[in-house]
């Protein structure tokens, strides 16, 4: 009876050991896999990239990365969405709901301007 | 909004506002010269439209981009060369443009009762003159700090 109990005992010890190194390298891989959430860059004059592709639902977020302010206006009428005045460190984010070209510019600096493309 | 025609990022409306105030600080200048030669009417006249020109320019391009992009931050941010140099040049501005128009109602006017007209003429209108100067390299700066890629930059 004992030998059986200590069987039992070592078997569960087991699974709980293999069922832990069975999970825990895949948390990172799994976090690897997934993709990052879609960013633009504002720094120097320009967006970075200046034109994204992504996914209907994906919500979009522009950092600024210069050392003036900015701003993200869309270019559609009327207006899909527009920031106010971001200074540096300061993000604005958006998600596209349905699919299409959505062009962009800086009200502020209008040479400056973008896509993002919804799929 | 339109891109401007300087070749900066610059709205059209700034490189329009940048180009009207140096045409009109080079109209002292030129002002200034009429006086030396003693034509002092045409002297008053160029100068007060210039003055009166300003103040519209002022009134409906500065004023509303000061209100919208710097008086929100300031205080706080006067630490930044980008609020700074637009909060320096809007003060000393508004000073240069007072004075300006005072000149031109003291000298060219009976608007003011005699107590508070000025006399000293010359004095008054070169300090205005050297002043106004200062707030246009001021403007200048501020354009550039504003629309320039790598000046002024950290």
């Amino acid at each position: 009876m004992k030998g059986t109990r200590r069987l039992a005992s070592c078997i569960a010890s087991l699974l709980v050991v293999t069922a832990a190194f069975a999970t825990w390298p895949r948390t990172p891989a799994a976090k690897a896999q997934q993709k990052p959430a879609p960013e633009v860059k504002i720094d120097n004059f320009s967006f970075t990239p200046p034109t994204l592709t992504v996914a209907v639902g994906a919500t979009v977020t522009w950092v600024n990365r210069d050392d003036i302010p900015h701003t993200v206006v869309s270019t559609d009428d009327p207006k899909v969405f527009k920031s106010k005045a971001l200074d540096t460190d300061d993000k604005f984010s958006f998600t596209f709901t349905k699919a299409g070209t959505h062009a962009y510019f800086c009200s502020l600096h209008p040479k400056m301007n973008g896509k993002v493309v919804v799929q | 909004m339109s891109e401007g025609f300087l070749g900066t990022a610059a709205p059209w409306t700034a490189d329009l506002v940048l180009l009207l105030e140096f045409a009109m600080a080079v109209g002292l200048l030129f002002g200034g010269w009429l006086a030396r030669k003693k034509r002092f009417g045409k002297h008053g006249r160029c100068q007060s439209l210039i003055v009166l020109l300003n103040l519209a320019v002022v009134a409906v391009m500065m004023v509303p981009s000061f209100h919208n992009h710097v008086m929100p931050k300031i205080p706080a941010k006067l630490g930044k060369a980008y609020y700074a140099l637009a909060t320096v040049h809007g003060v000393l501005g508004v000073l240069a443009e007072v004075a300006a128009v005072y000149i031109v109602l003291s000298a060219g006017t009976r608007l003011l009762p005699e107590k508070i007209r000025i006399a000293r003429f010359k004095l008054w209108m070169r300090t205005v003159l050297v002043l106004w100067w200062a707030v246009v390299l001021l403007g200048i700066a501020t354009y550039t700090r504003w629309y320039v890629s790598g000046f002024f930059r950290s």
